[in-house]
């Protein structure tokens, strides 16, 4: 392989991850910015069959936790990281099982941004906290979805895709785990 | 998008569940602009002045507003416990918890522009009375 050629794959490559890291930050910057900017309207957006809103929530965001299990699972197997080796099918379960997790945040983080908003209290607390997770989150997915997408970039891929896990667990903590140790009583 | 070659079954519904969910989050993204509460403040309020006599039903007017953050019975959520003589206690004057109310504070948000003064009373006194 002639070096020039790696090399200009290499800036070009480059360039692109500096546009889709770009594009993810935007997200997560104008996410917050919604938060922020947005007057909460304090309404119920969606309870299913729940008895109410954050009951709805913490369960949607619970399953797209065991979604995102089955996305480290299925991606860790696929990076051979198992004695045996990934059936072919794999690939197709780790996107379904990513776009199911996905879908499940969308309607927790609707009501998140449009009814409550961003918290603008600086600090370690549980909503600051919550509230920075969660843009970063779908800024992360940004990055994750179009590093697939674009360009295979080695350790890429898996560094966003674990960093996205780890977000949403991050979430996960801060609000369900937080539900279900604060409120045993209301769980459905 | 561009995936190649043949598809099978399961890549096939891979696929039809990639573009719901790209056309649920179009849907989530719209409805985050276009999803404006009109006027929430007067539908408990035209229901209590209907049954009410003219009173306003400070019980509607938490369901409606409140109760998302605080609970249903107050025992508190997402803002912290309002009922079991909470609220007396951290506002022995009901004026100060008015002002909350209607000012908002931290991750509180403020009524003072959504809810009418009557309104606001009622809500208090409910609250108060949890
Ligand atoms: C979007 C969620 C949300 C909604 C809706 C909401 N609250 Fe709150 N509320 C909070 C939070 C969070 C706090 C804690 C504020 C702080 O950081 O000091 C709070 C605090 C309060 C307090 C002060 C409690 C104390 O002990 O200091 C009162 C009183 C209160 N809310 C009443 C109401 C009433 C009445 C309504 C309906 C008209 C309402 N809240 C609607 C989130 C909410």
């Amino acid at each position: 392989m002639a070096g020039a050629t790696i090399e200009s794959e290499q800036s070009r490559g480059t360039g692109i991850a500096a546009g889709v890291f770009l594009a993810g930050a935007a997200t997560a910057v104008l996410l917050g910015t919604y938060g922020r900017v947005h007057d909460p309207t304090g309404e119920t957006a969606l309870t299913a069959f729940f008895s109410g809103q954050l009951q709805f929530k913490v369960w949607a965001a619970t399953l797209a936790v065991l979604f995102a299990v089955a996305q480290l699972v299925s991606a860790l197997r696929m990076y051979g990281r198992f004695r045996t080796p990934a059936p072919p099918w794999l690939g197709d379960i780790h996107r379904l099982t990513g776009t199911l997790a996905f879908v499940c945040t969308l309607p927790v983080a609707y009501h998140c941004l449009w009814s409550i908003g961003f918290d603008t209290e600086v600090g370690v607390d549980r909503v600051f906290v919550h509230s920075v997770a969660g843009c970063l989150f779908y800024g992360a997915f940004v990055v994750k979805v179009s590093a697939v997408r674009i360009h295979r970039i080695g350790w890429v891929l898996p560094a966003v895709g674990g960093t996205v896990f780890t977000l949403l667990v991050v979430l996960w903590f801060t609000s369900s785990f937080w539900f279900f140790t604060t409120f045993d009583g209301a769980l459905r | 998008m561009s995936a190649s070659g043949s598809r099978t079954p399961l890549g096939l519904v891979v696929a039809v569940v990639e573009v719901l969910a790209v056309v649920a989050t179009a849907a989530t993204l719209v409805l985050l602009f276009t999803n404006e509460p009109e006027a929430p403040a007067a539908a408990p309020a035209a229901d209590a002045g209907a049954g009410g006599g003219g009173a306003v039903d400070g019980a509607a007017v938490y369901a409606a507003q409140c109760a998302t953050c605080h609970a249903a019975d107050g025992s508190g959520g997402i803002g912290p416990a309002l009922a079991g003589g909470a609220v007396v206690a951290a506002f022995p004057d009901e004026a100060d918890q008015v002002q909350v109310v209607a000012e908002g504070r931290g991750g509180m948000p403020s009524f003072g522009d959504r809810l009418s003064p009557e309104e606001i009373d009622a809500v208090v006194e409910y609250t108060r009375s949890l």
